[in-house]
């Protein structure tokens, strides 16, 4: 469940990116922000991940206020919180195997965990044939889907996607959508932050419409994406 | 998931060793100027000893003679002993017979006929006896002759020779104490170089592996795994460091050794080093690993926000 009351966010003391946002998703929720660039669709994802600290307001993510995070505990809710962007951020030096293992070594798994858990998520996302391949030897849509597997790993209760499908053509924006669904179809909260209104309509359930660091719309049930 | 502490450290140490390789330019550049600081330090530490050999040397040197007349009697002489053996400032006192000291006497001239021929033509011994007392510490000694000027016996005794080698003393510490305090500055200074090349390595180090280090935030890497790596790298730098400086300074002290023993007879530096080596290897260790922990710490404080 998060929570967000009052919320502001100000850049540098100048920008204001986010103006009283108040909202809640419940889990297992599908949810698409959307909105132009710079309508502070991605601040809102930083809030989440406590990358950054609200101006204003207050976060809860299950029953959580981030604002009260020390530094040691911010680990542990990244933990529960999967992410995926538009530049995959994977490690070009590292196989497929070896991006989702990095993961996993990061926090402390041991070898016994790694050798069973990644392959059951390549095997998930659908590459269990490209384990050994650098992301350089995979197309777009392979190497998002390998960052999925990566947010995955600790069987996150959220997703957070800021604009997964910006970098891929039509076939590889549908398989990554599928992905998603099916994600959340296993009870994983989405949070998906995108400017493509082709992919919105498609999902069809919750969405957040945002300008100029306002919610303008939350169609609940069935949304479209309107401007 | 499990969380294995093993696994962890294993991770950790291998990735401060990976980064430490796989910079290795850098890494002998870094490595270098710490090495050159332990280094300095080691002669500081060479210095610190001979300086204070010279000075309990020159210590030791530093006695009151008492010449007692032709007429006192053995025994009154080991009596005026024994009281002196009694006072807490005395170390000890040296008992020398009139034959002791003409036997001495010859001895130290046995290169001199003149004096050879001068003393077979005396009848008698014209030497004293004298007692020679040395003090528990030197600042003593005026105490202990007002308090031989004390004794019953004070009219058997001659004359009593305070040898002031105070002075000596000062200087050598004075010189000494110079070198040090400057030796100690250019060691700081070097230290703060290296802290701040060290700095840097490990800068250039998060800098490259920036992409690594946002990964494991996303992904909620403790900061442990993410800031470790980096302080065994630093550390890394000082164990390195202080094993090559090891390696030099013992040839160096090795060769230096006979050397310095002739100017200060009776000290060997290798002996000294040689006898205390684990100490003195772990002390290096424990110097290099400071500075590379301290810089690499001021390096993620300012370039890693976890």
């Amino acid at each position: 469940m998060i929570k967000i009351h009052h919320t502001s966010f100000i850049y540098d003391d100048e920008f204001e990116a986010l103006r009283d946002i108040n909202l809640e998703i419940k889990h297992g929720e599908f949810v698409s922000l959307v909105g132009p660039s710079g309508s502070g669709k991605s601040t809102l994802l930083k809030l989440l991940t406590r990358e950054v600290l609200p101006t204003d307001g207050e976060i809860l993510i299950d029953g959580i206020d981030l604002g009260e995070l020390s530094a040691r505990d911010i680990p542990h809710l990244r933990r529960k919180i999967g992410t995926v962007y538009q530049d995959f951020k994977l490690l070009s030096a590292k196989n497929a195997f070896e991006n989702v293992a990095f993961a996993m070594e990061v926090c402390g798994a041991d070898k016994e965990d790694v050798d069973r858990d990644v392959p059951k998520l390549l095997n998930i996302v659908g590459l269990s044939d490209k384990a050994n391949n650098f992301p350089h030897q995979m197309s777009g849509g392979e190497r998002q889907r390998l960052a999925i597997a990566r947010a995955l790993i600790h069987r996150p209760r959220i997703i957070l996607a800021d604009e997964p499908t910006g970098n891929l053509d039509q076939v590889n924006t549908y398989d990554v959508v599928k992905l998603l669904l099916k994600i959340n179809e296993l009870g994983t909260t989405i949070i998906l932050a995108t400017h493509n209104r082709d992919v919105v309509n498609a999902i069809g359930r919750r969405v957040i419409s945002m300008e100029n660091g306002r919610i303008v719309r939350d169609q609940i049930e069935q949304g479209k994406y309107i401007i | 998931m499990h969380y294995h502490l093993k696994e962890t450290l294993k991770r950790i140490f291998n990735t401060g060793w990976l980064n430490f390789v796989r910079n290795s330019y850098v890494s002998f550049g870094t490595t270098g100027v710490m090495t050159l600081v332990l280094l300095l330090f080691a002669g500081l530490m060479s210095l610190n000893f001979l300086s204070t050999k010279v000075v309990e040397g020159l210590q030791d040197k530093v006695d009151v003679s008492a010449y007692f007349k032709s007429s006192a009697s053995e025994e009154e002489v080991a009596s005026v002993k024994i009281d002196l053996e009694k006072n807490q400032l005395v170390k000890n006192v040296l008992y020398i017979s009139k034959d002791q000291a003409l036997a001495d006497f010859k001895k130290r001239h046995a290169g001199d006929p003149l004096i050879q021929e001068s003393l077979a033509e005396l009848d008698e011994n014209p030497l004293q006896a004298s007692l020679n007392i040395k003090a528990n510490n030197p600042d003593t000694y005026a105490e202990i002759v007002k308090f031989l000027e004390a004794n019953k016996f004070r009219s058997l005794i001659d004359k009593i020779n305070y040898y002031e080698n105070e002075a000596v003393i000062k200087r050598v510490e004075g010189i000494s104490g110079g070198i040090k305090t400057w030796g100690l500055i250019a060691t700081l200074l070097l230290a703060l170089i290296a802290i701040l090349v060290t700095f840097n390595t490990i800068r250039l180090t998060i800098f490259n592996q920036k992409q690594e280090i946002e990964i494991m935030r996303l992904v909620g890497g403790s900061n442990w795994h993410v800031k470790a790596p980096y302080l065994v790298e630093g550390a890394i730098y000082g164990v390195f460091a202080a094993v090559i400086a090891g390696a030099l300074f013992y040839p160096i002290a090795y060769f230096l050794s006979p050397k310095i023993s002739i100017l200060i007879p009776g000290v060997s530096l290798i002996g000294y080093f040689g006898s205390n080596f684990f100490s003195f290897i772990f002390l290096l260790l424990l110097v290099g690993v400071l500075i590379g922990v301290a810089s690499s710490y001021i390096a993620i404080r300012k370039f890693l926000k976890v």
